[in-house]
Order: C-alpha cells, then sequence, then structure tokens
C-alpha cells in the first residue's frame, strides 16, 4: 500500500529526513518511535503534502501512484488521513460543515453521491459516539476552544468519518490522560479492517499497549535505524533512546 | 447633454433639476464655491485618486414617477431604473414620496460641508423620501433598487429617510447593473427619531467600469439605534462616506462592513461618528478581503464632543491579503475632547492563515474551496449582521463561484 524509497526531505534548507525506507502493506499497524527532532513530524506532513517540505530525492507509492506529485486534498481524497500532532483551531468554520465539505468532496472523487443531510447526521452520530466526543461538539467551530483531549478525539471522529486507506496518527496520545488514551485507541482498533493500515507516531511506549503494531521502527535522525516487532517497544522504555545511538 | 463631469458641476440652475432648486441662490453659491472633485492632496482623499472621474464624459439621468399603491406586497419596493422611478405601497405608518416634496428647511439643514455632498447637492436629479410615522413598525423592508445599466450616465440622488420617534424600519440599499463610463453620486439622510431603530443592509454590486461615490448621512435622536452594513462586491471604484450625528443622549450606532475587491478595483470606505451627546455607544466593525491588484481604504474617524461624556466607541478593521500585488490603507482617526470615555480601536491586514488552509486541505477539501470557506469565516460577524435574506443569499452565491 505505501512504499517510501530513500526519502530525502528538507525544510528551509536543513535536510531533516535523510534516505528513509519503509514499507506498509494493507491490514498492518505500524509503529515509529523516536526522540524529539528526529523527524517524525516531519514525515507524517511529507505523507499529507505540507508545501513547506520539499523532497530533494526519493520516492513515495501510495497504492501503485506517485504521491509526490498529487497535491494535498488529492492525496486526502485517495485516502491518506494525518490525524495532526497539533489540531488547528479554525474560527468561524464550524465543524460539521468543513466535515460535510470534506466528506461530499472526498466522495465525488471515489464516484459516490453526496450524502443526504439525514444520512451524515446519523454517521455524526455513530461516529461520536465511537470515541465519546460531545454531539455538541460538532456544530461548534473547528477545534476553537477545544480541550487537548477533545482535540485529538476530534481527530479521531474525522477519521471515523472519512474512512481512509492509510492513517497517519501523529503523537495522538500527547496531553491525554488514561481515559482518553484508552478512547482514543479502541476508537482506532474499532476502524481497524484488512484492507487499511495504520502509521502510529509516538515516543511513549504507553499508546502501544492499546494500539498493538505488528512492526515498530525506529526513526532517528531523519533514518529508520532498527525495525522490530512490538517487544521492541518495550525495549526502548527500558533502555532509552541512547542505547539506540551507541 | 452630454457633459465632462467638471463643467457638469458647475452648470448651476441651467437643467431640469428639482431638488436644487430648493435652496435660495446665496446657498447655491455658497455651494459652488466648494463643490469639484478633492485630489490625492486632501486628507480624506489622499489614497484616491479622482482624475479619471471628473474627466468622465456622461450625461445626467433625470427621473420622473410617483409612487403607485399595491397591496400585499412581501417587500416594498422603490426602483430606480432608466430614468423612471416607481414604488408601491399601501401601509400604514409609512409615506413615500419624490424627494423634491421635503421641505427646503430639512434640505438646508443637512447641507454639511464635503466637496463630492456639494456636487450631488448641485446636481441630483432625483430621489425619494420615506416617513415612517411615529410608533409605528413597519413589518416589510423598504428596498430602494437602483439599477445602473447603460454607458456614459451620471446617476445623481438624493434619499431622504426620516423615522420619527419610536418607529422601526428596516431598508435595503441596492446598487445593481452593469455600467460602462458611468457616474453614480447618492446621498441618503437619515433622520431617526427618539428611542427610533433603523437597520439597513447596503449592497454595492455594480459591474463594469462604474465609479460609485455614496453618501450616508444620519442624525440620531436620543435612545435611538442605527444599524448598517455596507457590502461592496464586484464594483471598480467605490467610494463610501458614512457620517453619524449622534445628536442625543445614549445612541447607539452600528456601522459594519464587508467589501472584496479583484482586478484593478478600489473600494475606499471612510466612516465619521460624531459623538455629540454623553451615554452614547458605537460599534464598528469593517472586514476587507482583496485579491488580484486590488486596493482597499478603511479610514474610521471618531470625534467625542467635549460634553459627550461616558461614550463608548469601538472600531475593529481586519482584511486579508489574497495576493502580494493586493494593497490596503487603514487609519483610525480619534478625536476625544471629553476625558469619561472609552474609545478603542485596532486594524490588522494579513494572510489567509496557511495552516488553516492545509489542514482542511488535508482533509481533501480543494484550495479553492478551502479558501471560499475561510474567506466566508473571516467575514461571518459582518454576514451575520445583515438581516436582507435577499443580500445574503446573492454573496453567498458570489462568493462560492
Ligand atoms: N520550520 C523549520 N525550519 C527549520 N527546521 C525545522 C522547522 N520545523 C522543524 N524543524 C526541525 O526539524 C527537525 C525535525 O522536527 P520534527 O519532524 O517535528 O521532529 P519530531 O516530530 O520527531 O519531534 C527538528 O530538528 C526541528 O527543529
Ligand atoms: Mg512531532
Amino acid at each position: 500500500m505505501l512504499e517510501i524509497k530513500a526519502l530525502h526531505a528538507s525544510i528551509n534548507g536543513n535536510e531533516i529526513l535523510k534516505g528513509l525506507n519503509l514499507t506498509v502493506k494493507p491490514g498492518e499497524v505500524h509503529a515509529i518511535m523516536g526522540p524529539n527532532g528526529a523527524g517524525k513530524s516531519t514525515l507524517a506532513s511529507v505523507l499529507a503534502g505540507k508545501e513547506d517540505y520539499e523532497v530533494t530525492s526519493g520516492e513515495i507509492v501510495f497504492d501503485g501512484k506517485d504521491l509526490l506529485e498529487l497535491s494535498v486534498e488529492e492525496r486526502a481524497r485517495e485516502g491518506v488521513f494525518l490525524a495532526f500532532q497539533y489540531p488547528v483551531e479554525i474560527p468561524g468554520v464550524s465543524n460539521v460543515n468543513f466535515l460535510k465539505t470534506a466528506m461530499n468532496e472526498i466522495r465525488e472523487h471515489r464516484g459516490l453521491p453526496a450524502l443526504s443531510a439525514k444520512e451524515f447526521l446519523s454517521l455524526v452520530k455513530e461516529k461520536s459516539a465511537l470515541v465519546e466526543l460531545d454531539a455538541t461538539l460538532a456544530s461548534r467551530a473547528v477545534n476553537e476552544g477545544f480541550s487537548g483531549g477533545e482535540k485529538k478525539r476530534n481527530e479521531i471522529f474525522q477519521m471515523a468519518m472519512l474512512e481512509p486507506k492509510l492513517a497517519v496518527l501523529d503523537e495522538t496520545d500527547s496531553g491525554l490522560d488514561i481515559d482518553a488514551l484508552r478512547i482514543v485507541a479502541q476508537g482506532v482498533n474499532t476502524l481497524k479492517t484488512s484492507d487499511n493500515a495504520t502509521l502510529v507516531i509516538t515516543h511513549y511506549q504507553r499508546l502501544l499497549d492499546y494500539i498493538v503494531p505488528d512492526y515498530v521502527h525506529v526513526l532517528f535522525d531523519g533514518k529508520i535505524v532498527k525495525t522490530g516487532g512490538k517487544e521492541l517497544a518495550l525495549e526502548l522504555e527500558e533502555k532509552g533512546y541512547d542505547w539506540i545511538k551507541s | 447633454m452630454s457633459e465632462n463631469l467638471v463643467a457638469f458641476e458647475h452648470q448651476l440652475g441651467k437643467t431640469s433639476l428639482s431638488l436644487p432648486e430648493l435652496l435660495t441662490q446665496e446657498a447655491k453659491e455658497g455651494i459652488a464655491r466648494q463643490a469639484s472633485f478633492p485630489t490625492t492632496r486632501d486628507e480624506p482623499w489622499k489614497y484616491t485618486r479622482l482624475a479619471r472621474v471628473a474627466g468622465l464624459s456622461v450625461t445626467p439621468i433625470a427621473f420622473n414617477g410617483a409612487p403607485t399603491l399595491l397591496n400585499g406586497m412581501e417587500t416594498i419596493d422603490v426602483i430606480f431604473e432608466k430614468g423612471t422611478w416607481s414604488c408601491s405601497t399601501d401601509v400604514e405608518g409609512l409615506t413615500l414620496q419624490s424627494a423634491n416634496a421635503i421641505s427646503p428647511e430639512a434640505w438646508q439643514a443637512c447641507t454639511t460641508k464635503g466637496h463630492v455632498q456639494h456636487l450631488n447637492t448641485l446636481t441630483a436629479q432625483g430621489g425619494v423620501g420615506i416617513t415612517v410615522a411615529a410608533g409605528m413598525s413597519i413589518q416589510q423592508p423598504i428596498r430602494i433598487i437602483h439599477r445602473c445599466s447603460g454607458e456614459r450616465f451620471a446617476l445623481v440622488l438624493h434619499h431622504q429617510i426620516k423615522v420619527e420617534d419610536r418607529a422601526q424600519v428596516r431598508i435595503e440599499l441596492i446598487f445593481e447593473g452593469e455600467a460602462d463610463q458611468a457616474y453614480s453620486n447618492v446621498l441618503t439622510d437619515f433622520f431617526v427619531g427618539k428611542e427610533a431603530q433603523v437597520h439597513v443592509d447596503k449592497w454595492q454590486n455594480t459591474q463594469g467600469n462604474h465609479y460609485g461615490f455614496y453618501n450616508e448621512r444620519i442624525y440620531q435622536d436620543r435612545h435611538s439605534t442605527f444599524r448598517m452594513q455596507t457590502l461592496t462586491t464586484n464594483t471598480h471604484f467605490t467610494r463610501n462616506d458614512v457620517e453619524v450625528f449622534s445628536q442625543g443622549e445614549a445612541a447607539h450606532t452600528q456601522l459594519y462592513g464587508a467589501f472584496f475587491g479583484r482586478g484593478q478595483q478600489l473600494i475606499d470606505n471612510h466612516t465619521y461618528v460624531h459623538h455629540m451627546a454623553p451615554h452614547g455607544t458605537s460599534d464598528e466593525n469593517y472586514k476587507g478581503v482583496l485579491w488580484d491588484k486590488a486596493t482597499g481604504v478603511f479610514n474610521g474617524k471618531v470625534k467625542v464632543y467635549q460634553d459627550a461624556q461616558k461614550i463608548n466607541a469601538y472600531q475593529s478593521n481586519k482584511n486579508l491579503l489574497l495576493s502580494s500585488a493586493a494593497s490596503m490603507n487603514a487609519k483610525p482617526e480619534l478625536e476625544i475632547y471629553a476625558d469619561d470615555v472609552k474609545c478603542s480601536h485596532g486594524s490588522t491586514t494579513g494572510q489567509l492563515d496557511a495552516q488553516a488552509l492545509f489542514y482542511l486541505q488535508a482533509r481533501g477539501i480543494s484550495k479553492a474551496k478551502a479558501t471560499e470557506m475561510l474567506v466566508g469565516a473571516f467575514c461571518a460577524e459582518v454576514f451575520e449582521a445583515v438581516q436582507s435574506e435577499y443580500i445574503q443569499t446573492a454573496i453567498a452565491e458570489q462568493l462560492t463561484s
């Protein structure tokens, strides 16, 4: 589903990703761990198509397509979803209106008819319950005045609505208490099928108790330096990242 | 009759103008001495060049018509189109007449200083006079519609709207049509009585090379409320002067506006609020969105007179530049002669929030649609204040096309 080969990317002339390789198959959950500043969010942004980052070499193939050729919105319509580390507040744009617009643009791209107001609302009800997101939040402005935990749950709610093929969760666990963590993880697990894949970015092992990965990768200084099973996360927790460096 | 506008402004008394006949010869001469197009050396016209306008060759449109009475209308429409004006109403408490019928005293009372107003006074070709009787609340909105189509015309009108004590009315001022090498100068006076409430939605949507000058002068008595939303879309050149004389105690004034400039369009909004009595409040909120090489001006002046204590005057102007070639000139002006007042003002000009744009696009929304959503959100406070469904729908359609 996703194949990243020798990816080099920089921002403002600083090279951040320095030859990253990663292969993800349908039905898999991959965790990417690494210290602050390793380039985890950079990888997520490059996948989503953020223009601030320049890909200097390498390739990304998603579902047989050259991802780097696609615009931000085209990637989303093809099924790439980024749960932001810092969800953006957008005053004046209601969550509902935003999601409805997004869903219908994605549906149009996939050759599906627009949802009726009734269908849309019943989906909102069902999916917001999944992450125990207060239904009144749906009618508020996008992320405006949401608590940290509400913002993260809102990301997973959007993911549930848009049903992506590849979900990239960037530090979705940061700032969550244990209850919220459990809710978010449960949401992600419920959405998992044999056709979609999840890339979980985190620098704590904690989340991986709830979302169990098939593979754990260690990202360090712009490269994946170690790959293992879920036990690698525990080892990292115990020994710290210095263990990788040496 | 086609006249260069500069000559046009000096042809005092030579046309069949009915309105200026109300003025005494002395008043006419006084006004004539001051009537001319200002230059950028005049402070209030610093950002707006008028050489092109003064050079226009135009024919004034004279308006003939009379109100007719019709039953059961959802709106009361006063329409100025191709030299005729018409309106229809049989609503109790409402009088519509040609502005010629307004008394000379009322007329002269409102000839304040100002170049473009003077030009209007000298050359006005008609207008509507509306009176809402004391204590009456008019259910239907009154729509004054100017259909400005054609070329090389001058549309010069002076409307007077009198809302007597405790009366309530909602008015729409609409300017539409497609014109070339045309000039309008429309002056509207509002006399707002004690405890009266007036809501005005004003929409300027004249397409083509049309130079539009619009003046509203508002005289507010005590405990009255006057609210006006000024929306400018699709206009080649627009200058708005809104001047409020808050003369009675505890009057409330709300002036909101949103303007959208594209291509080489110029939109200049000037407001001037005179707080002349204590306990008054004013709330100004203007939003500008400029694309391409468009230019915007916002100049908000507030003057608090010496005896006008406990005034609360708020002013905000925010602008979005969607191209690096667009430009905005914003200037607040405060003149305060009382000591116990609260005045605040703020102005910002910036670009679209790149993070927000990325967030929307990352959910599959096209850049164009995302931009439109953010522009809509930016102007939401102003759009929400608009009560005219007609204007709201039309603007929403324009912004999504
Ligand atoms: N706008 C920027 N300009 C220069 N360097 C940046 C910019 N944004 C991030 N970086 C740098 O890129 C590196 C990787 O950042 P990031 O991908 O956010 O790391 P992580 O998510 O793994 O903590 C950091 O060293 C950070 O300082
Ligand atoms: Mg990060």
